[in-house]
């Protein structure tokens, strides 16, 4: 399902991160004010032919050389995924074809979320909720800023809001390394509260709000360095509150059983909904991994897995959207089908470049946080065929 | 060509037709009127011994859109694994897990194979609603539709505080109808799921919202009144506050009256039946809301029947299902607030005959099936998956069809539950024509389609063929034939051949001024455009499967 191609758009939307900007100025992609959407929409049409093993072929040779590889493979598995909806659904169907599993290139991060949702649930929010009715923002180990530049810029420090002064919300950092707070900061001054902590000690700091709201006493004055009777004060503004939205991002969790820090806030925010308002707000996202993961969970009533590519014989690598990302490390023969800028340090197998949704073709993504919809636009004169033109041809031969 | 079914026995109720000989003849997907001496049949089937009826439609039915998915993405222990490739080679048999939430592709396999040809998602968010036709597109075989939620929104209830005119909500809803590509409006615990964002915990009928000052009672006046007036065949579609409560049945009876007599349709009646007697203060209120249907000609329901076992209820209303929360069996549960338009509430259940409460719910749903008299204002459903998968409709059928059988697994109930119900007493069993109103021409009357749910000339011809048997769960499990649109889509109980349906809509006439202030709104409150909100045809025909179908009668 995409709108009709408008390439004299001047307004479109953006694919770099989860969060789907689609105020974005094509025309002028420099007047943005996300260095992430600046990048994307500037990148160069490469004029890049399909390869085998690094030799320029037609596309039909290229196409046929994946699809006997593919017939020959005994555990072939389809990763990377970076695509849009359409693009999804194609490989889809060639990976159903050759009985292969699909894995996202941000898999480690979405599972650490959907771990917590197969064993607990949640209660969660959208942008808008929090755009219009959040008066108190923790953001935990994250500044989120680093994934979704614009966050602050849209959904925070707007001008206006339904239920709430945009200008007198409380924004809170707990924990996290490295982290970007100037943007916590409101247009007229006011600062965030920092509670800095490791990000290892995280699962501390969690456990530690989780036993607070539930309104335990913890026989310490100070956690991770953290002065309890400072995280009292979070957790009253947080009871206080009335519309609290409780923010982490998966990808900053790179630590073991990362799953029981998120259940940590999602349970605080279960416990504060008992009296109070609260919610949950998984942010970051890229590369069209909450797509992938709705789209696959809709057409095979599961959600798509962490999977360790070493133990498969072939990889189809597909991803159009991050050149810059690299292949997988694997011994096993790699398809690659993306970006046309995408760069080998050793030369895949086979290499098809294709069309980048909202570039070269129209399409459709989910924002991270699920619900919204947006469709993709075609914004530049392009002959890069789709993914799913790629993988229709190549179902004809796998049949 | 024209292919041409003879002998069948017909229940086709749009046209009084009850269990006659009759001949059916088709064109272009059409049925015809009896061709010419002089032209030619190509096709020619002999059905004598089978009974015809026009393909079911299920009027309820959570089939797409976030909340099934989510209960998909949460319940990966129910699931299992089926090949997509191939849907051909697709046969409903002891190896597919009837479960609650099969992948889309499974779902329109599992309808074709009972003989439905078309299902309506009943709650469609408008902010939700590309996701929805994104999933319903991936549903294979029958003809998909959607009804758009509002009186949640901020945008209605701002519109309703500040005491717009009954235009500017008219204009709103058409729009709405518009830009989502549905086909009826839902409300859902009118005002509630707002309200529980302000922090309230139930809202009665004439409790006002704490921000915007208004009832639930005015929000079923004014939006119930917007649907008339604009000229959508279909009825405001009301999820009733207090779902679930024992005692709810009073507010019920008092939603009827909140229309002032313009038709409205409750859903899922079962949940909102409760009376608040005996030890265990609930029991079934069935007696006095199916006398009330029957005294009051502007309402129609569906039913929402429970029937035992594993599932999950999905459901908009956040409030109630946050309340339900500690009911959740496995114990997990999603909750959401949704983009300032509604909510969501995502909690398993496993319904037991040996729990009071369930054995109640169970007798209750019959007893309302039982009790309506006319089968033209009661529809079978079970609110998929919220009391039952729909894969489980065979069974409810012969409940209804089969007093012995309805006994025996009366029975096996709870002894309280027995104790305090009546439904043995009860000695009517529906009769074939009976099941063809309810499923097919009541659906399709109700929803406004007037080329579904019957098969007389210009039907769209989706047509069932049962082999008739005592067993009625049997003998709708498994139809022998059905057509889609005039194509052999199933043999035997098999998909012989895969087709992916078209969209019902309606698309009713408004003021274009709307979106002025709309757009004002979106650029302000909202966090995408408003040219992104609307979903157009060329968009939901661009997978290349799909296509509209606008119902709207020309105005005048």
């Amino acid at each position: 399902m995409q709108k009709s191609n408008n390439i004299n758009t001047t307004t479109a939307t953006c694919p770099a991160c989860g969060m789907l900007c689609d105020d974005i100025n094509v025309s002028d992609p420099s007047a943005n004010t996300c260095a992430k959407s600046i990048s994307f929409f500037s990148q160069p049409i490469t004029e890049s032919s399909p390869t085998i093993a690094g030799k320029p072929v037609s596309l039909d040779e290229a196409v046929a050389k994946a699809a006997s590889i593919l017939k020959d493979a005994q555990h072939p598995i389809f990763a990377g995924l970076s695509t849009d909806l359409s693009g999804f659904r194609a490989a889809f169907n060639s990976a159903q074809q050759v009985n292969a599993p699909m894995m996202h290139i941000n898999a480690e991060s979405t599972w650490r979320n959907t771990k917590v949702l197969q064993s607990k649930g949640w209660q969660t929010t959208t942008l808008m909720e929090v755009k219009n009715r959040a008066d108190v923002i923790l953001c935990i180990g994250t500044d989120v800023v680093s994934h979704n530049p614009r966050f602050f810029e849209r959904n925070v420090w707007n001008k206006e809001a339904l239920f709430t002064n945009p200008q007198t919300r409380n924004i809170i950092y707990l924990g996290g390394e490295g982290l970007d707070t100037s943007h916590g900061v409101s247009p007229n001054g006011k600062q965030p509260t920092v509670l800095p902590c490791a990000t290892k000690a995280l699962p501390e700091i969690t456990a530690a709000l989780r036993a607070l709201i539930q309104g335990k006493t913890l026989n310490t004055d100070s956690i991770t360095g953290i002065a309890v009777k400072d995280l009292e004060t979070v957790v009253t503004q947080l009871k206080e509150a009335s519309y609290a939205v409780l923010i982490w991002v998966a990808k900053d969790f790179s630590f073991a059983h990362a799953e029981l820090t998120i259940e940590n806030i999602t349970e605080s925010v279960v416990t504060l909904n008992k009296e109070s308002r609260a919610m949950a707000l998984a942010l970051g996202g890229s590369d069209g991994d909450t797509t992938v993961n709705y789209a696959h969970t809709w057409l095979s009533a599961l959600a798509p897995e962490e999977h360790d590519l070493k133990q498969y014989d072939t990889v189809v690598w597909i991803n159009s959207f991050s050149p810059e990302k690299p292949l997988p490390t694997t011994d096993a023969p790699i398809i690659a089908i993306g970006n046309s800028q995408t760069q080998f340090v050793t030369p895949p197998a086979v290499f098809i470049p294709v069309a980048t949704p909202a570039l070269d073709c129209a399409g459709t993504l989910f924002r991270v946080d699920s619900s919204i919809v947006l469709p993709l636009k075609q914004t530049r004169e392009s002959a890069l065929p789709t993914l799913s033109t790629v993988m229709n041809k190549m179902d004809a031969l796998l049949t | 060509m024209i292919t041409l079914l003879k002998n069948a026995k017909v229940y086709d109720p749009a046209h009084g037709v009850d269990g006659v000989k009759k001949d059916i003849y088709i064109r272009n997907g059409h049925i015809i009127a009896k061709p010419s001496k002089t032209e030619k049949i190509h096709e020619a089937m002999d059905l004598s011994g089978k009974v015809v009826m026009a393909g079911a439609i299920d009027m309820h039915s959570h089939i797409g859109g976030g909340k099934v998915n989510i209960a998909r993405m949460m319940l990966p222990e129910y699931q299992e694994t089926l090949k997509y490739a191939d849907p051909e080679a697709h046969v409903c048999g002891p190896q597919c897990a009837h479960n609650a939430t099969p992948s889309t592709i499974v779902t329109g396999m599992h309808y074709i194979e009972m003989g439905y040809t078309a299902a309506f998602e009943p709650a469609v968010l408008g902010i939700n609603a590309r996701q929805a036709h994104l999933e319903m597109g991936d549903t294979p075989m029958i003809d998909k539709g959607g009804y758009a939620m509002l009186g949640n929104d901020d945008y209605f209830l701002r519109l309703l505080a500040n005491k717009a005119d009954q235009k500017a909500i008219n204009d709103y809803v058409a729009w709405t109808l518009n830009a989502t590509q549905t086909i009826g409006i839902k409300v859902v615990n009118p005002g509630g799921i707002n309200a529980f964002k302000f922090n309230q915990r139930r809202l009665d009928l004439d409790e006002n919202n704490k921000h915007y000052a208004v009832s639930p009672r005015q929000i079923l006046k004014s939006l119930s009144r917007a649907v008339h007036d604009i000229g959508v065949a279909k009825p405001l579609h009301v999820h009733c506050n207090n779902l679930g409560v024992a005692g709810n049945f009073q507010t019920t009876l008092d939603t009827m009256g909140a229309s002032d007599g313009i038709p409205m349709h409750l859903t899922h009646i079962q949940f909102h039946s409760y009376g608040a007697e005996g030890d265990k203060k609930f029991s079934s209120a069935a007696a006095e809301i199916a006398e009330a249907i029957n005294n009051n000609k502007h309402i129609t329901a569906d039913v929402g029947q429970i029937l035992f076992g594993q599932t999950v209820t999905a459901s908009g209303d956040n409030m109630m299902q946050h309340l339900n929360a500690g009911f959740a069996n496995p114990k997990k549960s999603v909750i959401m607030d949704i983009e300032c338009d509604a909510g969501c509430g995502v909690v398993p259940f496993k319904y037991r005959d040996e729990n009071y409460v369930n054995a109640m719910q169970w007798a209750i749903g019959l007893e309302i099936f039982l009790s309506v008299e006319d089968p033209w204002r009661v529809f079978l459903t079970t609110d998929h998956p919220n009391g039952a998968p729909f894969t489980s409709y065979p069974h409810l059928i012969r409940l209804l069809m089969d007093k012995s059988f309805r006994d025996e697994a009366f029975d096996k109930l709870n002894l309280d539950a027995q104790a305090m119900s009546n439904l043995k007493a009860i000695e009517r069993e529906y009769s074939l024509y009976e099941i063809a109103t309810m499923t097919r021409a009541g659906a399709a009357k109700l929803i406004g389609m007037d080329n579904q749910g019957h098969l007389g000339e210009g039907a769209a011809a989706n047509i069932t063929v049962y082999t008739e048997q005592s067993d009625k769960e049997a003998m709708f499990g498994k139809p022998d034939y059905v057509f889609k649109d005039g194509e052999l889509v199933v043999k035997h109980g098999e998909v012989v051949k895969v087709v992916w349906g078209k969209t019902h809509t309606a698309k009713p006439a408004y003021d274009k001024s709307v979106e002025k202030n709309l757009k004002e709104y979106f650029e302000k409150y909202h966090t995408i455009q408003l040219d992104n909100y609307k979903i157009s045809d060329d968009e939901m025909a661009a997978d290349g499967r799909n296509s509209v179908i606008n119902h709207t009668k020309a105005a005048g």
